[in-house]
């Protein structure tokens, strides 16, 4: 208690730096995004652990270089708009620790 | 067949005359599960392929951070000496979190049932065994859909290649997107499944021996219900690894979908500084972040049949894993179903053939075994997680009746008084014996 030790949040995206990929050159993660406007709670946005889809003015928007391949997005999209499968030829997360 | 060798730079199997090679049984993923078929399969002389997506064995793997022993020891002889342990678990935890209230059980012994360690670092040592066994590992290779040929699974697809074989043992994982594709399954629901995510957190294995009170190898199991998912139905988990923490926590996903509110990393950040666990890692760093989906509602996810004509399906993809709440079993689950279709397999070698009517004694084994016996058992409890208040209402009413118990002024109350006090205007008497019961006959 009596040295304060300043902790902070941190970002996704300096979370993810301790990660190991090696991305893909063609997207695993293929989203029909004109289905996304009508999508009410946009789960994807907030439960994929990468932050892999990100909103920007209304829009969603994705990248698939930093997904840790759980398959989450797939399930919990409401309007079936994202294609996902796995990426080929040992590429994609490389996972050390876990 | 030529195309995936060749793209994967074996150079040992091309020696071999790779078209007209025939593998007894292709196995479609390294994890727990199928490595621990095909080091079955290929002691007992099976030509056996072992099919991995990742560049090595455990790269996609991802797991809590326990394994329970017992089984595992009757798979591989002398396991305890080889494998990859970290810490025995001597120590379990069962914490209820409210605010900055925790109220805890804690079971210490001197011996141990099972161990921590990194499901990469498991996974590479097991498909290692099968390699040392005989069977053929290939890596990099992500299987799209299986061959069927009159409603009979005779090979894999992976791109424009078909591999043929005689018999396929499915270990794909949780996803199963082979088993999807090729019909088998339907895609997964969000009410089958819970989200885990990880931080492993570098510590020295000083800091954590002084940091949770351990010594040498020994290990803590810490299980956290309550506020720390901030209300989303789940929990968290702590597992001391050799030199470093696995903190995580695992949300159901259907619930995840309307009560997450935020990005899911700031709940797990959240648990990282949260006063009463950061300080046991507070020297730590991120080492890695990891996800991963786990079985739920097991009685759904289970295909009716775990087999088919040329087909046995082990592991997550068949749903085997117990989840308790306070204790997790998903590899100790996987490998012993590799095991047994790997039996199941030798079965149909003898009887002419694998058939479905051949292969349905997979389904005894598990049902003769711990598998099946344990999941009947505990049928019931998925059906408790639906119940929100074991969540958030009676982590917090221990809490209060620890509280009302031990923080005195002047006053002791009796015990009754206490959680006559703490459950005020939060719970009537009768829903809290109800749960009581349908908890203690379910669990």
């Amino acid at each position: 208690m009596n040295t304060k030790v300043v902790r902070k949040k941190l970002r996704i995206e300096d979370i993810l730096n301790n990660n190991v990929w090696d991305v893909d050159y063609e997207a695993h993660i293929i989203v029909d995004t004109s289905k996304c406007a009508k999508c009410e709670y946009k789960p994807c946005v907030r439960l994929c652990p990468a932050e892999c889809y990100t909103m920007v003015d209304d829009k969603v928007l994705f990248s698939y270089e930093g997904c840790l391949e759980c398959g989450t997005c797939r399930i919990v999209c409401p309007e079936e708009a994202i294609k996902w499968r796995y990426p080929t030829s040992g590429r994609g997360i490389h996972f050390r620790f876990s | 067949m030529r195309k995936i060798i060749k793209s994967c730079g074996i150079t040992v199997v091309n020696k071999m005359d790779v078209a007209s090679y025939r593998f007894d049984v292709v196995v479609v993923g390294a994890g727990p599960a199928g490595s621990s078929a095909a080091y079955t399969l290929a002691k007992r002389g099976f030509k056996v392929l072992l099919v991995e997506r990742g560049r090595t064995p455990g790269a996609k793997n991802m797991f809590g951070g326990r394994v329970y022993v017992s089984p595992l020891k009757e798979i591989y002889p002398d396991f305890e000496n080889k494998a990859p342990i970290h810490r025995w678990v001597t120590r379990e935890r069962v914490s209820l979190v409210d605010g900055d209230n925790m109220t805890t059980l804690e079971y210490e012994a001197r011996d141990s049932k099972s161990f921590t360690t990194y499901l990469t670092q498991l996974s590479g040592w097991m498909a290692k065994q099968a390699e040392e066994a005989g069977a053929l590992l290939l890596n990099e290779v992500t299987v799209d859909r299986l061959y069927i040929e009159d409603d009979f699974v005779k090979g894999i697809v992976v791109g424009e290649e078909v591999l043929k074989t005689d018999v396929v043992i499915d270990a794909e994982g949780i996803n199963r997107l082979v088993l999807e594709r090729s019909g088998i399954v339907p895609k997964l629901r969000p009410s089958q499944v819970a989200l885990g995510i990880k931080e492993v957190i570098k510590l020295s294995a000083e800091e954590i021996n002084t940091n949770f009170g351990l010594e040498g190898n020994e290990g803590l199991a810490w299980i956290l219900m309550g506020d720390v998912t901030k209300g989303v139905p789940g929990g968290a988990f702590i597992y001391t690894n050799r030199d470093s923490v696995s903190l995580g926590l695992v949300v159901y996903l259907k619930d995840a979908i309307y009560k997450v509110d935020r990005h899911i990393s700031n709940y797990i950040e959240e648990l990282r500084l949260h006063p009463l666990l950061n300080k046991y890692i507070r020297e730590g760093r991120i080492m890695e972040y990891s996800s991963h989906l786990i079985p739920e509602d097991i009685g759904s996810i289970m295909p009716s049949k775990p087999y088919y004509n040329g087909l046995l399906i082990a592991g997550d993809a068949g749903g085997f894993l117990l989840n308790l709440g306070y204790t997790y079993r998903g590899v100790d689950f996987a490998a012993y179903s590799g095991y047994l279709a790997a039996k199941a397999v030798e079965y149909g070698h003898d009887n002419g053939g694998y058939s479905e009517e051949n292969l349905s004694v997979y389904k005894k084994y598990l049902e003769e075994s711990f598998i099946l016996k344990q999941l009947k058992k505990f049928k019931d409890v998925h059906s408790l997680m639906k119940k929100e208040r074991l969540f958030e209402l009676y982590p917090s009413l221990a809490n209060h009746i620890a509280r009302e118990l031990f923080h005195i002024d002047y006053e002791s109350p009796k015990i009754l008084e206490a959680i006559k006090r703490a459950k005020e205007g939060k719970v009537g008497w009768f829903t809290l014996l109800r749960d009581l019961y349908e908890v203690s006959k379910k669990l």
